[in-house]
């Protein structure tokens, strides 16, 4: 790169040496933007675009018709901040977030060291966990709903056989939010276990073999070696779940549409209705996709601000 | 370093993934999965189209014609969204392609839009890009929203325009579909809610299979003596269409004043009385003693459990008997019969009718509007009546279809047809069985919905449930009448 900058200026000795070091730096500069102009331009497009058209329409309210906006301001942020629609939408976001990021990164770790065996033919059993990496939401969506079907489906043909009685899994609104969670971390699983897996990989033997020399028992290497070791993995793989966690949408439109009596009524969901079906409510559901942007934003930076000084990274 | 600059372009990545959330509100695309819609769309039996592709949203107003029957070149062509796939949808396309290949001055081209919801969504994205189809199929409570948007030509200008003969049609029907007295839109597939029961279970129970349950109480009991281990005796879809069916069987109005069916529009949800209490404390009572199963919204859920001979009885659309008659032949004995209503029933009392009309859109050129109307008249024409109504289970809004021999023969044969149209020739014309007519019929079957459940949760009793339905709806309607003037 930098011969672009002594192409820029080659025979003249009268430029200073902090001057070149700058014509450096900016021709290195635009060369870099030159190569991020193409992602910059589909982000334009698809996200800052769509983004700033939000918070724009998070100030006005419109007709049923989607047209005649009436400037509100902040107003509308106000009232979504202080509707009892949005705090029970928040909350069960919360919850949910919390079964599928904590169901799903401990089972994900447990296939994971299971796969990280050294067997014959483990390959097979790699391909198998992380399977449901390639499966669709709504493949996994329809899938679930025939187990969870409370008269012909399989789950509580199981549960029969147990003499167990029957359970509303998606229908009664204590185990919807619980049964629909399940669905997603089976969804998420595949791509937690291969993360984890590729991390695990990732740690040297030699640490063993001296914890080994050293007399260290499994459990003790396990949580002296693998899981500091696995720490910036496992970083990763809670951040980008606890951010899947609070955009679910397809599972929870084709199993539970929100119900039953909201017990599913995501904070997503909730701008889904009031986007598409809440004729009028076009301004709302800006707002509340602007407040949940801000959610995530604040989020992430905090598990970068705080979980990040614990995470090791070798 | 590296780590740095990982966790950088990580932090990047999160960034994008947390903005993208904020994309869904404004394209189409995230209507590609949709809610089951009413019980009145049964058609959606099939797999929702879910994950639809983002080209197939609206955006082009023409859609990409089928191959089938090539345009003949200088013919008009319109384009026509509907709402109909699986059994229904094609006997749609059936008939489309029937029509281009029947004359050449006019084309149509039908596009399927997904489910109602999704249907009068789009319109309404398109109402706002100008991007609208020359003709819309649009369910029966979008029926206030499509008059107060303003969009639509009168079907009533063709009527008079053409002295066009509606002596045939159900008077019922004409009622639904005219606000005041102009005709708003074109009825086409009309239905009713009646009764499925599994004829081999009740011989088997001891009940006599051409006697079926007709009021709630023997219903109840009639599912007491079907119930037996892992067989219950009765399913419905939680769907608030099945309550507001249940109003007007009993003389009551959806909301106040009259249904907004009077010169005033309505200002306020009415559901919330005796007639919609005892309706929901007789279902909560049957699902409370395990006589009646929960499964949910999706009425493929109830209907795919009737089919299995998991439950003896469900409540369905009309529309869904062809479905019905086909999953169960060979399987068992299907009998129907009326909507299920208290016993001390007042005589002014029917159902409403369900189902959805054709609507012609003003923004388009009159040769366009037009070629619409003459493909709606062949639609009329008693032959096509009589294929839509044997093909689906709609019965058909012209009485003359029943004079087409096909539909006399198909009649015979299948006797379970004749059950809606004589509960529909039993229900008087009234503001009752016109049905409530609101703007914001959508939301108010969500909120209902949410009601019917949590009585199924035990969360509330049905008067409280509703009462408390009833006090968000009114604040919708109101908001919508403030909205659009009213």
């Amino acid at each position: 790169m930098s011969n672009i900058a002594t192409v820029a200026a080659p025979e003249r000795p009268a430029v200073s040496a902090a001057l070149r070091r700058r014509i450096s730096y900016a021709a290195q500069a635009v060369t870099g933007y030159v190569f991020l102009a193409p992602s910059l331009l589909v982000f334009a497009v698809f996200i800052f675009y769509p983004l700033i058209k939000s918070i724009y329409l998070g100030f006005y309210v419109s007709n049923p018709f989607g047209n005649g906006q009436v400037y509100v301001g902040a107003d509308q942020y106000r009232r979504v901040l202080s509707s009892d629609q949005f705090h029970t939408a928040l909350v069960t976001t919360a919850l949910f977030a919390l079964y599928t990021v904590v169901g799903g990164v401990v089972l994900g770790l447990l296939l994971a060291l299971l796969a990280n065996a050294r067997l014959k033919g483990i390959f097979i059993f790699r391909t198998i966990f992380s399977s449901t990496i390639a499966t669709s939401v709504a493949v996994a969506s329809l899938m679930w709903i025939l187990l969870f079907n409370p008269s012909i489906g399989v789950l509580n043909w199981a549960l029969s056989l147990l003499h167990v009685a029957r359970i509303n899994w998606l229908t009664s609104p204590h185990w919807a939010l619980f049964s629909v969670s399940i669905a997603t971390i089976w969804l998420q699983l595949g791509f937690n276990t291969i993360v984890l897996l590729a991390g695990l990989q990732g740690i040297p033997d030699e640490l063993y073999e001296s914890a080994r020399v050293d007399g260290a028992r499994p459990l003790r290497q396990f949580f002296t070696i693998t899981l500091p070791m696995l720490s910036p993995t496992l970083f990763f793989v809670i951040v980008i779940a606890s951010i899947r966690a609070f955009e679910s949408f397809g599972q929870i439109d084709l199993l539970t549409q929100g119900g039953p009596n909201n017990a599913t009524f995501t904070l997503v969901y909730a701008i889904y209705r009031n986007a598409f079906f809440n004729f009028g409510a076009t301004g709302v559901a800006s707002a509340q996709a602007v407040v949940l942007f801000v959610i995530i934003l604040l989020f992430t930076a905090i598990q970068f601000g705080v979980a990040e000084r614990k995470v090791f990274y070798g | 370093m590296k780590h740095r600059f990982g966790v950088f372009t990580l932090a990047a990545a999160l960034l994008a993934v947390a903005c993208s959330s904020n994309n869904n509100k404004n394209s189409n695309n995230a209507a590609a999965t949709k809610p089951p819609s009413a019980a009145s769309s049964t058609q959606a039996a099939a797999p929702r189209p879910a994950g639809a592709s983002p080209t197939a949203a609206n955006a082009s107003p023409t859609g990409t014609p089928r191959p089938t029957v090539a345009a003949a070149p200088g013919a008009v062509k319109i384009s026509f969204w509907h709402a109909f796939s699986g059994t229904n949808g094609d006997a749609l396309n059936a008939l489309v392609d029937k029509y281009n290949s029947s004359q050449q001055k006019v084309h149509v081209d039908a596009v399927f839009q997904g489910s109602y919801d999704d249907d009068i969504n789009k319109l309404r994205q398109a109402l706002q890009t100008k991007t609208t189809p020359d003709l819309v199929q649009i369910y029966d409570i979008g029926t206030r929203f499509m008059v107060d948007s303003k969009a639509v030509t009168p079907m009533q200008t063709f009527v008079d325009k053409d002295k066009f003969d509606l002596s045939t049609f159900e008077p019922n029907v004409l009622g639904y579909y005219k606000v005041g007295t102009t005709l708003y839109s074109m009825p086409w597939a009309t239905s009713n809610p009646i009764l499925y029961y599994n004829k081999d279970m009740f011989k088997a129970a001891g009940l006599d299979p051409d006697k079926p349950p007709k009021t709630f109480e023997e219903v109840a009991d009639a599912a007491k003596k079907l119930t037996k281990g892992d067989v219950k005796g009765i399913a419905l879809p939680i769907d608030d269409w099945y309550m507001e069916q249940s109003l007007a069987t009993q003389g009551a109005y959806f909301a106040d004043p009259t249904n907004g069916r009077g010169d005033k529009p309505a200002d306020k949800a009415a559901f919330n009385g005796p007639e919609g209490v005892a309706f929901l404390t007789w279902w909560a009572n049957m699902v409370k003693d395990g006589t009646a199963a929960n499964l949910g919204r999706n009425s493929s859920d109830t209907k795919a459990a009737f089919f299995a001979g998991k439950i003896a009885m469900v409540v369905d659309s009309t529309a869904a008997l062809r479905q019905v008659i086909d999953s169960t032949q060979g399987k068992f004995q299907v009998g129907t019969t009326f909507y299920p209503r208290p016993a001390n029933n007042p005589k002014a009392a029917g159902t409403i009718i369900g189902g959805n009309s054709l609507w012609i859109m003003k923004d388009h050129p009159q040769a366009e509007q037009d070629a619409a109307w003459d493909f709606i008249k062949w639609l009329m024409q008693p032959e096509q009546m009589a294929f839509f109504h044997v093909s689906t289970g709609y019965y058909p809004p012209n009485k003359a279809a029943y004079d087409v021999q096909a539909d006399k023969d198909w009649l015979a044969k299948y006797p379970q047809f004749q059950t809606a149209i004589d509960q529909l020739h039993a229900s008087p014309l009234n503001q009752a069985t016109q049905g409530g007519l609101v703007g914001v019929f959508v939301q108010a079957r969500q909120d209902n919905q949410s009601a019917i459940e949590s009585v199924f949760a035990g969360q509330a009793t049905p008067q409280q449930a509703l009462d408390k339905a009833a006090g968000t709806v009114t604040g919708e309607i109101q908001q919508y009448n403030q909205a659009v003037g009213h």
